[in-house]
């Protein structure tokens, strides 16, 4: 018997079995709402990050007013002084945005672990409150999101479990195997074509769900990314293809061979995960920010009850270009800049204890990664997160944008009014466009 | 039915797989029971340094003005629970660290789940994992073929010819697979009770006796529904599928389906519409930091008319502080309102998704061994409230000592000793009594008792319908 008459078969056994139609049904309807979950959670953010904006460019163009009409500030703040870089600065709103990716319909990822915009200002930190997760039902959050990944990752398996189950068990408790063995002439190819029949069935059903994604967001503006999701995808159904494979090859009857495929499931996509989620635990606890609660409330007072020297020296260590400037020379006009300018001695302490901190969770992530070897469904999860830039690695990335735009911030602010700058309408245009690029 | 059921398991006994599963499973289960009970003392122990590190920072400031203190502030670190170690519930997805301060009641922030990449997506290796999703699936392996063996090997026919009922036997058959779960559950509790002997208390072993009931439920209802299956198809093949059918479409697809739907139906506000909106609300109340403020000009007044003086330097009090406490009063209606309505929120998307345990038992098992282990969100709420209600006393106390402390108004360089801030309390978490919140977890136990009652009528009327031979 040939393949194509083996798929021919096994396609009248497919159509002819409810229970394998409703399962595959079910798996569709799951992979549909999963999809809608991504682009619903796609839009919101955009809607939330375009909102945001509206907001910002509300703002500058409050502060725009008052250059126009030559005020300095608002009415009720008669010290502020938006033509001084301080106040300037102060008032430039800043807002850094992790934009989500159009691949989020395939997988959220840990999307709902972390914010997605920050506003930045000048004691501003990446571990700040608003760098926390969105407002969300922890319940909800702990049972995960049904994204189209879930759906692949964990029912997937259990669809194929529900499609193979009884291939060549059933022929062989009705007791016409030797037969099909005369006629096929290869148990093993008779095995394999079958699976491979289900293994294609799935493929194109999986292609055909992932262009339905690709229909709700544009996911084929991202480089490549389609692509790979669907390679990652396909070697993900292939490795349970192969697993089950063996399973059939080996097993002798329909119950043996279900308890065995549950039960390697169950073993991979519950029991693994779960020992090296607590394995890490108990090797790295949570970390409870004590370093950075020090540095945000001590060393803060520390740098602002040091010396004048010990503060000028260390300014000028981080901007050696300030000791040349005429306020430098000024023993009174220097000090309210130094004051001002301890800021950035604040922000690079903070960098120094998150630095630390970023060690710690690295070393975590170490530890993850070297368990992948056992543990593919955890390999396949992260390599989609990475895919659909929602990985910790890239929520990572986003908070050194963000640490970048901080540092940019208080390196101009303390340049600009060391050297004593006038700010006009034109300045404070190019202080938005600096600070938001 | 007794005689059944010994037979039954004399020879699950003989079964040498079974004893090997049994003993492999059983082993992994105290595994699992030991690990969670060191990673919690792990957890209390971390937490234990990082509260006395920040208490002996508060108790260590020499001198300091009163309000610079609450501008200081400290932090509460969320305890671990002795009772997360076999349900950890939303411990690992909520934040651990809160600040406490003047002016603004904090969210909670830095949740182990941000500090690493994505691991699992079931939880840790918790015995509630074993007990919600590996039990009943083992229930499922031992019963799915218990009546339908019966009838292909004809002692079915046998035994009813013997004088047992069709009801009889199957009652039996359940009973036997029920017992088998319970006694999983019976080792778990025993193992837990051994480990933590010297921290029981009243309080947990009601719990955990609350604990054990649903999950006897739970089994009860997947023993009876496989049984019946067993007796109802004519092979076990069948049984054994739809049984896992139900057990897929009930653990893994339901519970997230209807949660992302409940969170649908009562949308909560993003984080940025609920700052906005606070904010808002509180530019309408007093600026404890602007002394010209309108409506601080009028506490001024209203003060100043109260001990009869005409300026502040007159006042014996300092206005400073009674100006800073007036703000937070503000303050604290604004958060009270929009915290408040989050939390309204929440228990709708609660609410609704416990009325999910109508077509799915698993729902209602789940909402209640977190609720009854102390680590849903319902226990979480009531924490942060506790923090809240510890920061207004708190930051009272500071005011109220800058009002009557002694100094005058706007000398903002007066400072406390020592003293005082040792005097101030530290937070003292008083963890949620379940007769204080049992009531939120009736509905689960109700459903649960129903669906058993459900199961039981169908085992009665069904079994009429059962061929024999």
């Amino acid at each position: 018997m040939r393949s194509l008459n083996i798929f021919l078969y096994e396609w009248k056994h497919l159509v002819r079995s409810p229970f394998k139609i409703v399962a595959l049904f079910l798996f569709i309807l799951a992979s549909v709402y999963g999809l809608h979950n991504g682009a619903d959670l796609y839009k919101k953010q955009n809607t939330e990050i375009e909102r945001l904006k509206e907001k910002a460019q509300e703002e500058k163009e409050t502060i725009l007013t008052y250059f126009d009409k030559g005020e300095k500030g608002p009415e009720k703040r008669p010290w502020v002084d938006v033509t001084k870089p301080f106040w300037s600065i102060y008032y430039t709103p800043t807002y850094h945005f992790k934009k989500p990716s159009p691949t989020i319909v395939y997988n959220i990822g840990q999307t709902e672990q972390y914010g997605f915009y920050k506003k930045i200002n000048r004691y501003s930190s990446t571990y700040d409150a608003d760098m926390a997760k969105e407002i969300a039902n922890p319940e909800r959050i702990q049972s995960g999101t049904l994204d189209f990944a879930f759906v692949v990752l964990f029912l997937m398996p259990l669809l194929l479990l529900v499609l193979l189950y009884n291939i060549k068990g059933q022929e062989a408790e009705q007791g016409f195997l030797p037969l099909i063995f005369v006629q096929t002439g290869s148990k093993n190819w008779w095995i394999l074509s079958r699976t491979l029949f289900y293994t294609i069935l799935l493929l194109a059903v999986l292609l055909a769900l992932l262009l339905y994604g690709a229909a709700l967001t544009k996911v084929f503006e991202s480089d490549n990314a389609f692509l790979s999701i669907f390679l990652y995808i396909s070697i993900y159904l292939i490795f349970w293809v192969v697993v089950y494979f063996l399973i059939l090859k080996y097993g002798k009857n329909i119950i043996s061979n279900t308890l065995q495929m549950i039960g390697v499931w169950l073993f991979f996509a519950f029991i693994i995960p779960a020992v090296i989620h607590q394995w890490i635990s108990i090797e790295k606890p949570t970390n409870l920010m004590v370093d950075l609660i020090d540095i945000k409330r001590d060393k803060t007072d520390d740098i602002y009850e040091q010396s004048n020297i010990d503060t000028d020296k260390q300014i000028f260590n981080l901007y050696p270009s300030l000791k040349q400037t005429k306020i430098a020379q000024d023993t009174i006009a220097i000090k309210k800049v130094r004051n001002d300018s301890r800021v950035a001695l604040i922000n690079v302490a903070m960098k120094d204890g998150i630095s630390k901190l970023e060690k710690d969770n690295r070393a975590k992530n170490e530890l993850i990664s070297k368990t992948y070897w056992l543990n593919p469904v955890t390999y396949f999860q992260n390599k989609l997160n990475h895919s659909s830039n929602t990985h910790y690695n890239d929520y990572q990335m986003y908070r050194n944008d963000i640490q970048a735009i901080i540092d940019k911030r208080i390196e101009i602010m303390i340049l600009d009014i060391w050297n004593d700058v006038k700010v006009d309408k034109t300045k404070y245009i190019e202080y938005n466009k600096t600070f938001n690029k | 039915m007794l005689q059944i059921i010994k037979n039954e398991y004399r020879f699950l006994v003989r079964s040498r797989i079974f004893l090997g599963i049994s003993i492999a499973f059983i082993s992994i289960l105290i595994l699992t029971i030991f690990l969670g009970n060191y990673q919690t003392q792990k957890q209390e122990q971390t937490h234990k340094n990082a509260k006395d590190h920040v208490r002996q920072q508060w108790i260590s400031i020499d001198e300091m003005n009163p309000h610079s203190a609450a501008h200081y502030g400290t932090y509460v670190f969320k305890p671990a629970n002795l009772l997360s170690s076999l349900d950890e519930g939303v411990n690992s997805v909520t934040g651990n660290v809160l600040r406490v301060e003047g002016h603004v009641q904090n969210e909670i922030t830095h949740s182990e789940a941000s500090q690493m990449q994505a691991v699992s997506r079931f939880g840790k290796l918790k015995p509630s994992l074993l007990l919600q999703y590996i039990v009943p699936l083992l229930l499922i392996f031992l019963a799915f073929s218990s009546v339908s063996n019966e009838k292909q090997s004809g002692r079915l026919k046998l035994l009813v010819l013997q004088g047992a009922k069709p009801l009889q036997i199957i009652l039996s058959k359940i009973i036997s697979v029920w017992l088998y779960g319970m006694l999983l559950l019976i080792i778990v509790l025993a193992v837990y009770s051994i480990l933590n002997f010297q921290s029981l208390t009243a309080e947990i072993l009601t719990r955990t006796g609350l604990f054990f009931l649903s999950y006897t439920l739970y089994y009860f209802i997947i023993s009876a529904i496989t049984v019946f299956f067993s007796a109802r198809w004519q092979n076990a093949t069948l049984a054994l599928t739809s049984m896992l059918g139900i057990w897929i479409i009930w653990t893994i697809f339901l519970p997230n389906i209807l949660m992302s739907s409940a969170e649908k139906w009562h949308p909560l506000p993003s984080r940025n519409e609920f700052q906005s909106a606070m904010q808002e609300d509180r530019s309408k109340g007093l600026d404890g930091h602007n002394p010209s403020d309108e409506r601080s000009l009028a506490l001024k007044a209203k003060v100043l008319k109260e001990y009869g003086m005409d300026s502040l330097s007159q006042l014996p009090i300092n206005f400073d502080g009674m100006r800073m406490q007036a703000d937070e009063e503000y303050g604290n209606s604004v958060w009270d309102k929009h915290f408040g309505n989050n939390r309204k929120i929440l228990r709708e998307q609660k609410q609704s998704f416990q009325l999910g345990g109508i077509v799915n038992p698993f729902i209602s098992l789940q909402n209640i061994s977190m609720g009854f282990m102390a680590s849903d969100n319902l226990h979480h709420q009531e924490f942060l409230l506790q923090v809240e209600n510890y920061r207004r006393v708190f930051i009272k106390m500071l005011n109220d000592k800058q009002t009557y402390g002694g100094s005058k108004t706007g000398n903002w360089g007066w400072k406390e000793d020592n003293a005082f801030f040792k005097s101030v309390p530290d937070f003292d978490y008083k963890p949620t009594q379940i007769s204080n919140v049992f009531s939120n977890y009736l509905l689960d136990l109700v459903l649960l008792l129903l669906w058993s009652i459900l199961v039981i009528v169908l085992i009665i009327f069904g079994t009429k319908k059962i061929k024999i031979g």
